[in-house]
């Protein structure tokens, strides 16, 4: 195959099966590089924000996918553009601000050249020249001097967009059963952003991403969750993928745990602790059904949390091999009764930078960098729980979805596809 | 010479020099890992939260922490202390001097500015936020409480998570 071969020792991956990860694809450059422009920038639907942020003509708001710096606009028409950030005629960044309005045209500061909300060039200043002397080529062809305009699908308000002409439909990409899981959240209500969190984490964007898809850590780690039973390894749950094998989604139902003392040997720092306010935990039912914490993670850059009825969609930006940004929208619907717009203000205590149960996973994943950075060559992580393989279960003692995610990694960055 | 209208409020200075000890109190007791001690600076019915600018600009009142009694800021520090996971630091508050923006009925309305540095355990130091205590400030059985604290950060993309309570 023809995957990035950083040094002399060529595929990574070679011989390896679907249980060992090589800790070079955590801190390697010519990796990231590669996964930048085989992921990030190829045939993937990352996630760009939501419709409800911009939701006059000429909003806009800038994000990130990968590294580059892309606007998400509402149009004339009422759809949604996505263009690159950056003029066609220096590279400069268009928009500094945020969020804003940018009226009919999007204008680079610095020459003041204009481009529609779809990314046309429109004019430029001295275009003739001045007094008949300068000015463009009278053969420039303006058509071709856009901004680089980006393939955008919306689900149910939810912006995602691609670089790659060749990413098939979304519906298609994420498959029946993500699509089914995906609108049991986003269901068609209209959407109301809550607020958001940045932080920086020092750690690789793919151990963000395996976070999400390891429940092992999530009973053992979290002894906020364990303590309160909002997460227990013995609760009821499934856990599913896509054909692919990126794409998982993770569900649990609380108040199903088999016994309340059984913490299956975790070192429960203060089993007796409680909490003197219970209002915190106490979820209020929303989605129909009994699951009370559901984990999505689209493959590459987003995860969609619904734990109680704190909603949220997590979007990972890379900042090179030892670095990710994690961007937190919480949301929730526009007719949220005051109770429910109370409930998600107070449980956003659990997540985000300071997250009762989250704070615990951004450590854990800088643990993770600062352990493997310094490792030999040929070493890697070991995933043997639960076999080899990555198929649908409902125990939640697996290591199967970090196991799916590098089936799919494997494959889309051309290393040695491994079979289970 | 100028004409001096109103006589230099004793009063004022008295209650700024009050505020000032207060919120220095407030964050050597932060600084100090005194965490248990922090619930203490609060009345029972409060608000606490952290809060980014940018959420506030635009209406939202999403913090990084958000609680509302005295009971729930107890909570936090227990779980703090034995529910969570987390490298070893220790923070340092540099405070600003503290404006008296307003005195009535429902207290005494201040702001100080304040930079908070994190230090790891190997020593390396950054500036986790810059932000902005806006608080009220209520006098009870004689010693200043907080009612309300909200700490309102610049810090957009927080460099770290935020372990301690600001």
């Amino acid at each position: 195959m023809d995957g990035p071969q950083p040094d002399k020792g060529g595929d990574i991956f070679a011989g390896t099966d679907t249980t060992r990860v090589p800790f070079r694809v955590y801190e390697d450059q010519d990796i990231y590089k590669a996964e930048l422009e085989r992921i990030f920038y190829g045939p993937t639907w990352n996630y760009v924000g939501l419709e409800c942020e911009v939701p006059k003509e000429g909003d806009f708001r800038r994000n990130f996918i990968g590294e580059r710096e892309i606007l998400m606009i509402r149009k004339k028409d009422g759809g949604i553009s996505v263009v690159e950030n950056r003029c066609a005629h220096r590279g400069a960044q268009l928009c500094q601000a945020l969020e804003g309005n940018a009226g009919e045209t999007l204008m680079c500061p610095y020459h003041q050249w204009s481009f529609t909300l779809d990314g046309d060039l429109t004019s430029m200043p001295f275009r003739r020249g001045f007094k008949g002397k300068g000015g463009f080529p009278k053969d420039f062809d303006m058509s071709k001097h856009g901004l680089t305009r980006l393939r955008v699908e919306t689900l149910n308000g939810v912006v995602f967009a691609t670089f790659d002409r060749t990413t098939p439909p979304i519906t298609e990409d994420f498959g029946d059963h993500m699509v089914k899981y995906f609108t049991r959240v986003f269901n068609g209500r209209k959407l109301r952003v809550v607020g958001y969190q940045r932080q920086i984490i020092d750690s690789n964007w793919k151990l963000q991403m395996e976070n999400l898809k390891d429940p092992y850590h999530a009973g053992i780690l979290h002894l906020f969750l364990i303590n309160f039973g909002l997460f227990r390894l013995d609760q009821k749950s499934a856990y599913y993928f896509d054909e692919g094998k990126g794409h998982t989604v993770l569900m649990t139902e609380r108040g199903t745990e088999s016994d309340e003392g059984d913490y299956g040997g975790v070192k429960v720092a203060a089993p007796d602790f409680t909490l003197t306010d219970h209002e915190l935990v106490q979820p209020r039912k929303e989605f129909g059904d009994d699951v009370t914490l559901a984990i999505q993670t689209l493959f590459p850059s987003v995860i969609v949390q619904a734990q109680s009825n704190t909603l949220a969609t997590r979007h990972i930006v890379p900042k090179g091999p030892g670095s990710h940004e994690l961007i937190w929208t919480f949301f929730g619907f526009e007719d949220d009764d005051s109770e429910m717009r109370t409930l998600r203000l107070r449980q956003a205590n659990l997540m985000g930078s300071a997250g009762y149960v989250t704070l615990d996973d951004a450590e854990a994943l800088e643990f993770s960098q600062l352990g493997l950075a310094a490792a030999p060559d040929g070493a890697a992580a070991v995933l043997e729980i639960d076999g080899k393989d990555a198929q649908s279960g409902d125990c939640l003692v697996t290591e199967a979805l970090i196991r799916g995610f590098y089936m799919r990694y494997r494959d889309i960055m051309g290393f040695e596809k491994a079979q289970p | 010479m100028d004409q001096i209208d109103t006589p230099l409020d004793a009063d004022t200075h008295l209650i700024r020099h009050r505020v000032e000890q207060l919120q220095l109190d407030y964050v050597h007791a932060i600084d100090d890992g005194a965490i248990d001690r922090w619930p203490g600076f609060f009345t029972e019915r409060c608000l606490y939260a952290i809060i980014a600018r940018d959420n506030l600009e635009r209406g939202q009142e999403l913090g990084v922490m958000r609680f509302e009694s005295r009971a729930m800021l107890v909570d936090r520090a227990t779980a703090t202390q034995h529910a969570a996971v987390f490298a070893p630091r220790t923070l340092c508050h540099v405070l600003s001097g503290t404006s008296i923006e307003a005195v009535d009925e429902n207290g005494i309305r201040a702001r100080t500015n304040v930079a908070i540095y994190q230090t790891s355990a190997d020593g390396d130091t950054l500036l986790l936020m810059a932000a902005t205590y806006r608080d009220l400030v209520v006098e009870a059985d004689g010693a200043l409480l907080f009612k309300e604290k909200r700490v309102i950060y610049d810090t957009l993309r927080l460099p770290d998570s935020v372990v301690n309570p600001l």
